[in-house]
């Protein structure tokens, strides 16, 4: 039971309480119906419409859904390809309605499933639309961002390379649709961590993959700046720098990284996230070059875990144990 | 004795930890036959138990509910695939046959039900490839991997399951973050992250995770108000007091959180007056908030009432997972962790 407010005590009315009664029974009454109904192996359309109407009242039902599934499969319409669609099409609309009053509910997202993959023509893209939609309202739903990583498995599974390239393509660019809306949405950066891949892959040569890499440092920057104390970005940072190989370029880009942070931290001396970055790109950048930060680098870092500890009480305890690892690690200077 | 003079702990207070409130809530929850809630949640009551049975024994009360009772339920609740469903007559599903053991092993009569059907049952669950449904219509989830391999080692049986294939569904389902997700490709969420830790943690294969950048992600979900989140920019919890701790008690990072703002945070969604925790504090209660918030309580060393131990894989007091032989995860910590 998530977000629902408790009320201050009130004793209800005889009426309240005689309405609650009916609705205790009638539930009851139905549920027995349809469990009935499913202990006697019933698979007619009337037994489908019990499922029906007391799904409408509680979609967490697994059992009956999955009695639902076994009735419809039974049904001499099943045979027949139209009206299969047919009636396909109708538990699609169905279950929207339902998906949209109850969001959360895994047993509708896998009874969607079932009923798309046994719909004789199945309508991916107009899936796709579904769940941009579903997310225009809430960018952030682990339901949505799941299907609509399914619905594009399917679709790729129906189109040759170039045409999953293509579904690649369109993918990654609503995740940047999505950042460009709010930058601290985690789901878009996530599913853009699992698409550069395949973008890069298509760069025909050197410059273009390096063009791509640039817009990907641009993106972060801007996101960066617009809230430097949101951990989306950065973990999107440290992932591309840790896909890179390692060499001269690396080291660059640690140093790049390394002015952005003293940049910002010369807006904002106590930003959290800021101080946190600039700590482990020095341990990176020392890790790949052993040496290469100097010992004033390295005292520096020890500094910003002590104010660390005074900008952010949550966590003094991760604090200190960096610190005490870096003091191991880095022994002499400390 | 005059009003005036009864102390907190006579009323069953400890630390604002209101125990007797709970347990009077817990009990009630069987009760409540005249609630449109108890009927709609009639689907998953074999794990309502399972939670009210947690957070009983964690309060060191786990003798308040009738345990004969109970027993013969659970066993009503067993289908002939071997798996159980949520309630008499509901069809198996892992999720439920998860809390029917583990309510059996608390209660020590887990040799009074035919372990080679579950086992037979879980066994049917895993595809080739290593991936495991949640019944027999085919949902995939690394929630699934867990409760598989969990239930498997409550028999000894983890040796009869395609275990490689497992490690190999969790590692692929791991992201940039450090934490894990629902399934390959999915976004990381602490709830599914505790379970991939727990299947690894029985599995022997804690090596496989990012230990620093996951400890680090988990520890950001404490926000302001002390409470935890599932994932970024998400609304603080008292459940994931629960899934993010045990996490972090796997990898042996509790500390990276502030324990005492957690424990404050629970605290305030106690509901004073009926018992039980709510998600956050003014919302209404429920059993499972209530099992997790003093699962939290309990991991954060809460020390203002002598909450029991509980395990961070298994989800139930330490000593009964030590009695029911189930603490060899900890052999398989890196020895680095501890």
């Amino acid at each position: 039971m998530h977000g629902r407010r408790r009320q201050t005590t009130q004793e209800p009315t005889v009426d309240e309480r005689e309405q609650n009664k009916q609705r205790v029974e009638k539930y009851c009454a139905l549920n027995g119906l349809v469990m009935n109904n499913r202990a006697q192996k019933v698979f007619s359309k009337d037994a489908l419409e019990t499922t029906k109407r007391l799904l409408d009242l509680n979609t967490e039902l697994h059992t009956v859904w999955n009695y639902r599934r076994e009735i419809f499969t039974h049904l001499d319409d099943w045979q027949d390809e139209e009206k299969r669609q047919e009636m396909l099409e109708t538990e699609l609309a169905f279950l929207l309605e339902i998906i949209m009053k109850n969001i959360k509910s895994y047993w509708m997202w896998n009874h969607r499933i079932w009923a798309l993959q046994s719909l004789p023509r199945p309508g991916w893209e107009r899936e796709l639309g579904l769940v941009a939609k579903l997310l225009s309202v809430d960018a952030r739903n682990f339901h949505g961002w799941d299907y609509r990583r399914f619905v594009v498995k399917q679709l790729k599974k129906n189109v040759d390379v170039d045409g999953q390239l293509e579904v690649d393509a369109r993918e990654f660019a609503f995740t940047t649709e999505q950042i460009n809306k709010d930058c601290a949405n985690h789901a878009a950066w996530h599913n853009r961590s699992k698409l550069f891949p395949a973008v890069l892959n298509m760069a025909k040569n050197e410059p273009e993959r390096q063009g791509l890499f640039k817009k990907e440092f641009d993106m972060i920057l801007n996101a960066i700046y617009t809230d430097p104390d949101d951990q989306n970005a950065w973990l999107y940072y440290d992932w591309l720098l840790g896909i890179q190989e390692n060499g001269e370029e690396k080291r660059k880009l640690l140093r790049d990284k390394v002015a952005t942070i003293r940049e910002l931290l010369e807006l904002e001396e106590d930003s959290k996230w800021p101080m946190i970055e600039l700590v482990g790109a020095l341990i990176a950048l020392e890790q790949q070059n052993p040496g290469s930060v100097t010992s004033d680098e390295k005292k520096e870092c020890l500094d910003i875990l002590s104010r660390l500890k005074e900008v952010d009480t949550y966590h003094i305890g991760r604090y200190k144990d960096m610190s005490k690892t870096m003091s191991q690690q880095w022994g002499g200077i400390c | 004795m005059s009003d005036e003079a009864t102390t907190d702990e006579e009323k069953g207070i400890f630390g604002g930890l209101f125990v007797n409130k709970h347990v009077e809530y817990i009990k009630s929850l069987d009760k409540r036959h005249d609630e449109i809630e108890y009927w709609m949640t009639e689907h998953l009551r074999i794990s309502g138990i399972y939670w009210g049975l947690v957070a009983l024994h964690l309060l060191g009360r786990e003798n308040e509910l009738d345990r004969d009772k109970i027993i013969k339920y659970v066993k009503s609740c067993q289908n002939t695939d071997g798996g159980f469903g949520g309630h008499t007559g509901h069809d198996s599903h892992l999720l439920y046959t998860m809390s029917a053991i583990q309510i059996l092993v608390m209660y020590n009569v887990l040799d009074q039900i035919n372990g080679d059907k579950i086992i037979a049952f879980v066994k049917s669950l895993q595809d080739e490839s290593g991936e495991v449904s949640g019944d027999c219509w085919g949902e995939k989830d690394t929630r699934f991997a867990f409760i598989s391999v969990a239930i498997l080692s409550f028999f000894h049986a983890v040796d009869q399951f395609n275990m490689d294939g497992v490690i190999e569904y969790v590692r692929r389902s791991m992201n940039y973050d450090g934490g894990f997700g629902s399934q390959p490709g999915g976004e990381s969420h602490s709830a599914q992250v505790y379970t991939c830790l727990a299947a690894l943690a029985i599995a022997g294969r804690l090596d496989i995770v990012d230990r620093d950048r996951l400890s680090g992600w988990l520890a950001e979900r404490q926000l302001k108000s002390g409470g935890l989140n599932g994932r970024p920019q998400k609304l603080e919890d008292a459940c994931y007091s629960w899934w993010v701790l045990s996490s972090l008690k796997i990898l042996g990072r509790v500390h990276w959180v502030d324990r005492q703002r957690l424990c404050a945070f629970i605290l305030s969604a106690q509901d004073t007056e009926d018992g039980g925790i709510a998600d956050r504090p003014g919302d209404i209660a429920d059993v499972y908030h209530t099992c997790f918030g003093i699962c939290g309580l309990s991991l954060a060393g809460f020390d203002k009432y002598p909450l029991d131990e509980i395990d961070p894989v298994y989800c139930m007091p330490v000593r009964i997972a030590e009695r029911a032989g189930l603490r060899s995860w900890m052999n398989n910590v890196p020895k680095t962790w501890k």
